[in-house]
């Protein structure tokens, strides 16, 4: 039993590594557009099926990881200046309702690529198989993804806060009117943080690709999730959305242990939950 | 007051065209979906509120009436009211946690607990058939016949209407719109803003699973994808592209929606990609909706008559 539940805590914390990471991305662009971004789920299917691609093509799994992201970047930025820009003067819902039907035409585009039908990447070979960790035996891609996002979440942190263009980033989550009146261009920014938060998501499909596999539908599978995250962390909080993805994954995963068709319902229970005690979100200040 | 009678007139007139036109079960479908995108309009058009969550209580509603046919064979005048019921319930619950929020929260909130239901839906496979859906939803004896069916919907499409349409121009549904123009002057003037926008989703949410009570019966099958967050999307679909200023034009939208599906369907299967890029040509161009190229075909004829 040990062993079981050691093992489903730290699949909880890979998953919600991957959940954090395509929280964060969410909150950026909500954050700074003041959008919920529908076609971030679908830039994940993206990272997956361009880390394909590129495994087909060229071949090399870090290669893959490397490159797949930045065509999600490119997928993102072109979604950002031919579409979302074209409607910051309309009310924001249309701007969501456009990402809505991007991510349907995208969702779509995927199957007609690759097909209907899911596949899989196997993890690069230094990586396969299993280590002991003591108390239970766990797959070593799977800790080295820890690792790797670990890494990202504390780069981002240090671009965060530690840069100029970071400190534009945060300044317009925190009013966004204020940045236009120092006389940033505004737009540029938009463009960037959309383009952070398509990276975010397209390598967070990308790692994804060896754990759950690559299915057409995987981007609307974890789009109502990542909006969970943020919900549960609160506005423009990337630490609360951080937190909000693992505690999100660990919930998902011990669930499983005991109750498994309810490990999907049990993170929209902590949502409501966490709307009726504290509607801001666990670290919203709003 | 006038022109809504005319307007209901012409609805009433076209319901029953439609047949002549349209295979029963198509033009059932297609006011069936009237209902629900009508519905919706009051949240979106007259509160200002855009919900992602409208399959939640279609799916219910469907699933009420579909399990209560398959397990109990329950007549219609049970069913009908117990789905308007539960959804009441169901929509009030949904709609108090969603109302604490406002804008973005709310729609994500309501998009968040579709999923959650979604999947209970999917996961309880004993109750639900899960992903292969829930058959046998056989209609009573009376309203086998397709054509028999159609009249039932389209009477019964035509007082939801009606009621839906008495309910907006009530002094309760013009709180509706003073919440979506002003909240600050609406919670100035005494209302309880909060209190109008769970009012507002609760009418919306009772029609939308008394039309989801209904379709169990077309097809005589729950499919999954009824309470799936797509079919959330389609209603705000239906709901724009008609025209989401005007009562009637959500009507337009659902008659567009059932038909451009029905079409494109037949020669390809991948039509949601087509069903894409006209709504997000319809939100980058044309946010009035179908209404609003009516009303501007309307105006150039207008204008050259008056000129002539």
């Amino acid at each position: 039993m040990t062993f079981l539940i050691v093992s489903q805590i730290i699949n909880g914390v890979v998953t919600g590594m991957l959940y954090a990471l395509m929280g964060v991305g969410l909150t950026l662009i909500l954050g700074v557009l003041n959008i919920p971004n529908f076609a971030h789920g679908v830039l994940y299917a993206f990272g997956a099926y361009f880390m394909l691609a590129v495994t087909q093509l060229i071949g090399g799994f870090w290669l893959g990881v490397l490159i797949a992201p930045f065509g999600v970047v490119a997928l993102g930025m072109l979604i950002e200046y031919f579409g979302v820009r074209q409607l910051y003067a309309a009310h924001h819902d249309y701007q969501l309702l456009f990402l809505f039907a991007v991510a349907l035409i995208l969702q779509e585009a995927i199957i007609l690529i690759w097909g209907p039908v899911g596949t899989s990447i196997l993890p690069p070979e230094h990586l396969a198989g299993a280590v002991n960790l003591g108390v239970t035996i766990y797959p070593k891609y799977r800790l080295a993804v820890m690792v790797i996002t670990a890494a990202i979440v504390i780069a981002l942190w240090l671009f965060l806060t530690r840069t100029n263009v970071g400190a534009i980033v945060r300044a317009g989550i925190e009013n966004r009117g204020m940045v236009e009146v120092l006389g940033i261009d505004v737009q540029k920014v938009f463009l960037l943080t959309f383009g952070i938060g398509a990276w975010l998501a397209g390598i967070a499909g990308s790692l994804a690709t060896p754990i759950m596999g690559l299915t057409p539908s995987m981007g609307f599978d974890i789009l109502p999730i990542t909006f969970v995250v943020v919900v549960i962390a609160g506005l423009g909080s990337v630490v609360g959305a951080i937190l909000a993805g693992i505690l999100i994954g660990l919930a998902q995963s011990l669930t499983t242990i005991w109750f498994p068709e309810a490990a999907q319902v049990v993170i929209y229970l902590l949502m409501g939950l966490t709307i009726i005690l504290r509607p801001q979100g666990l670290f919203g200040k709003r | 007051m006038r022109r809504d009678r005319y307007s209901f007139l012409l609805l009433a007139v076209l319901a029953i065209v439609a047949p002549l036109v349209l295979r029963p079960v198509i033009a059932a479908e297609i006011l069936i979906f009237a209902i629900v995108a009508v519905a919706n309009n009051i949240i979106l058009g007259y509160t200002g509120l855009l919900s992602f969550g409208q399959a939640t209580f279609f799916g219910v509603g469907a699933y009420i009436s579909g399990l209560m046919i398959v397990h109990w064979d329950a007549p219609l005048w049970l069913i009908l009211p117990t789905a308007v019921a539960a959804n009441v319930l169901l929509a009030g619950v949904i709609g108090y946690l969603c109302v604490q929020r406002i804008g973005l929260y709310f729609i994500m909130l309501t998009f968040a607990f579709n999923q959650m239901f979604y999947f209970i839906a999917y996961s309880w496979t004993t109750l639900t058939g899960g992903e292969d859906g829930l058959p046998g939803v056989q209609r009573p004896e009376w309203l086998r016949d397709d054509l028999a069916f159609y009249t039932f919907v389209a009477v019964l499409a035509l007082i939801c209407l009606a009621l839906m349409k008495r309910i907006v121009d009530s002094p309760w549904g013009r709180l509706f719109q003073a919440v979506r123009d002003n909240p600050d002057r609406a919670a100035a003037t005494g209302h309880n803003v909060r209190l109008i926008k769970l009012t507002s989703f609760v009418v919306a949410g009772a029609f939308t699973g008394f039309a989801g009570a209904v379709y169990a019966l077309l097809y005589g099958i729950v499919p999954v994808d009824a309470i799936y967050w797509l079919r959330s999307g389609d209603i705000v679909f239906m709901t724009l592209i008609g025209g989401s200023g005007n009562f009637f034009g959500p009507v337009i939208g659902a008659v567009f929606f059932i038909w451009l599906s029905e079409t494109v369907s037949l020669f390809w299967n991948r039509w949601p990609m087509i069903l894409g890029i006209v709504f997000a040509l319809v939100v980058l161009f044309l946010r009035g909706g179908i209404v609003e190229v009516l009303a501007r075909i309307a105006g150039v004829m207008r204008r050259r008559r008056d000129a002539g």
